[in-house]
């Protein structure tokens, strides 16, 4: 429903002290309309600078931040807009619930936008649904719930203002797998739904193979690599070499292809790898 | 056989927030550790293996069971406070979040706080912070500030400050979840290495089924109980109960018994993206 490009954007912390560092440099890139968009890194890359910078909760030292081609800091004094448009959902977001209710920790960014107490029940029971969380929670304190389900609740406190773009920050750091996978797909089964642009940013390349469409890679304060999925995860040494990896089933793939055994670029989870080794086996 | 260095038997334990509702964490636990083993420790979010780890530094009391730890006696009613510290000298625990572990401004200092806190006499500290960094590969760290460093080198400061105590156990809760691929390579290798050189016992907490491939035994916490014990590949085999358990296995593990499952003759249980390929080349017949 939206894009986002960064137009040459440098950040730098403590500018004009002995302290500087430039968290971002010269940064040109596009989030596409529509897409699930990773966003992966070595710690101090840069990637949770950009993501601050992408709902105006920073403003760039130098260069611009277009949404849908306009300026976001254009009127600053209209920046709550922007933050509705782009919604971010930061680390840890649980710690941040705080109603009686889950469902009035739901409720809060909707009736925050003015929304109709009608519109701002079907949000709530739309987004509840995305993230996979039990109509039955919503009465129950936050504090009642697992990690994992507190973690749900907290996304879907950003979808229910139906954002534009959606940006996430490790949505699945510290949960199980199974936690991890529930959230994940609760994620892409919003962003198909709704069509809206997704921005996730993760440590896991396993994840982030499995649930986004295009990757950036950024690394040393700049954009490493950025394409499709299947463009960046081709490029298994370059990711080696700043310290990245590809995932497990995608190194065995390469292996196999290493000794001759016939099978298609782009294999990043087991049941790819499945369908392409299905028809040797017969 | 040499006493365990870790032992429990029929081990319970409840969090008591109101004395109506104190559901059971650990329902049972037996099991036994030695001194020197690797082990991984698995289970899903709130099945008991956090709550584990802290009885066996005696954060916590158990409420029933026999729990003994470096020879100390935890269930004992007459467990002293000279013991308990005495126990949190020999048991180090470095947990998830790296930012919340270090207190001083220079990684030096940091690093100094545990065996100064010991009463060490201060000639020793300086031979003991300088092997510890030397041992985490961060000697040219020494006058950092630990804001300054990554976070696979804060955790690594945050072992060197439990290895200046000179510790014959370290428990690792989750301690690569917040970090990228490099920095998690970075604590692994590093803890592997003190296992290895050091014969310290490891016991790492952890939800990356990759990590737990490389111990040397691999425990799954379900419901407070002990569901699985065994090595990697004889636990990795039970795909279906770790995926019933919230778990999960290798991606090449997962693989293994998807193609299995179809009717493909796999023999063996491979848990390294080598192994795998391995078998998988031999029933393809290429060389």
């Amino acid at each position: 429903m939206a894009t986002l490009t960064l137009e040459q954007v440098s950040y730098v912390y403590n500018p004009r002290t002995p302290f500087a560092v430039e968290a971002l440099d010269d940064v040109s890139l596009t989030v596409r309309d529509g897409r699930v968009t990773g966003i992966i890194g070595h710690t101090g890359s840069g990637k949770s600078t950009l993501v601050q910078l992408l709902n105006g909760l920073e403003k760039p030292s130098s260069g611009r931040i277009l949404l849908d081609g306009e300026d976001i800091w254009a009127r600053p004094k209209e920046m709550k807009k922007i933050r509705h448009r782009v919604g971010l959902v930061m680390q840890y977001p649980e710690y941040q619930l705080f109603e009686e209710t889950v469902r009035a920790d739901i409720a809060f960014g909707p009736r925050n936008m003015g929304l109709s107490e009608e519109e701002i029940a079907v949000r709530i029971d739309e987004a509840a649904a995305f993230v996979g969380l039990e109509l039955s929670l919503l009465d129950k304190s936050p504090f009642d719930l697992s990690g994992g389900e507190k973690r749900r609740a907290a996304v879907a406190g950003v979808m229910a203002m139906r954002p534009e773009v959606l940006v996430l920050d490790e949505p699945a750091a510290g949960l199980d797998p199974r936690g991890r996978d529930t959230i994940l797909q609760g994620i892409r089964r919003y962003a198909d739904a709704t069509g809206s642009t997704v921005v996730i940013v993760s440590h896991s390349m396993e994840d982030m193979a499995a649930y986004c469409d295009d990757i950036i890679v950024m690394a040393h304060a700049k954009v490493y690599l950025s394409g499709t999925r299947d463009e960046v995860f081709a490029h298994a040494d370059a990711l080696a070499s700043v310290g990245l990896d590809v995932p497990q089933i995608t190194k065995l793939a390469q292996l196999l292809r290493a000794r001759g055994v016939e099978l298609p670029q782009g294999i990043y989870t087991v049941q790819a790898a499945l369908e392409a080794l299905r028809p040797l086996f017969q | 056989m040499a006493q365990p260095f870790i032992h429990t038997k029929d081990l319970w334990y409840s969090y008591r927030e109101d004395d109506a509702h104190s559901t059971p964490v650990l329902r049972g636990i037996s099991l036994d550790i030695a001194r020197g083993e690797y082990v991984a420790i698995l289970g899903h979010n709130g099945s008991g293996k956090s709550t584990l780890a802290k009885l066996f530094n005696a954060i916590l009391e158990p409420d029933s069971g026999e729990l003994t730890v470096a020879g100390t006696d935890l269930a004992s009613p007459e467990l002293t406070e000279d013991e308990i510290f005495a126990l949190r000298r020999e048991v180090g625990m470095v947990f998830q979040n790296p930012d919340n572990q270090l207190v001083a401004t220079i990684v030096e200092e940091d690093v100094a706080f545990g065996p100064e806190n010991l009463g060490v006499p201060s000639a020793q500290i300086r031979a003991r912070v300088d092997a510890a960094l030397a041992a985490v590969g961060m000697s040219e760290y020494a006058g950092s500030e630990p804001h300054r460093l990554s976070g696979g080198q804060k955790q690594r400061v945050a072992i060197a400050g439990i290895l200046a105590m000179q510790p014959s156990c370290m428990i690792f809760d989750e301690s690569t979840a917040m970090l990228d691929p490099k920095g998690r390579r970075e604590v692994i290798e590093t803890f592997e290495r003190l296992n290895r050189e050091q014969g310290i016992t490891v016991l790492t907490i952890t939800h990356y089924m990759n990590e737990a491939a490389r111990a040397d035994r691999v425990i799954v916490i379900d419901d407070g109980r002990v569901l699985m014990d065994g090595t990697p590949r004889e636990v990795f085999a039970n795909t279906e109960a770790l995926l019933a358990a919230g778990l999960d296995v290798p991606q090449c593990t997962a693989l293994v018994h998807a193609l299995r499952r179809e009717g493909v003759a796999l023999t063996g249980e491979p848990i390294t993206t080598e192994e795998c390929a391995e078998l998988i080349c031999r029933a393809l017949e290429v060389q």
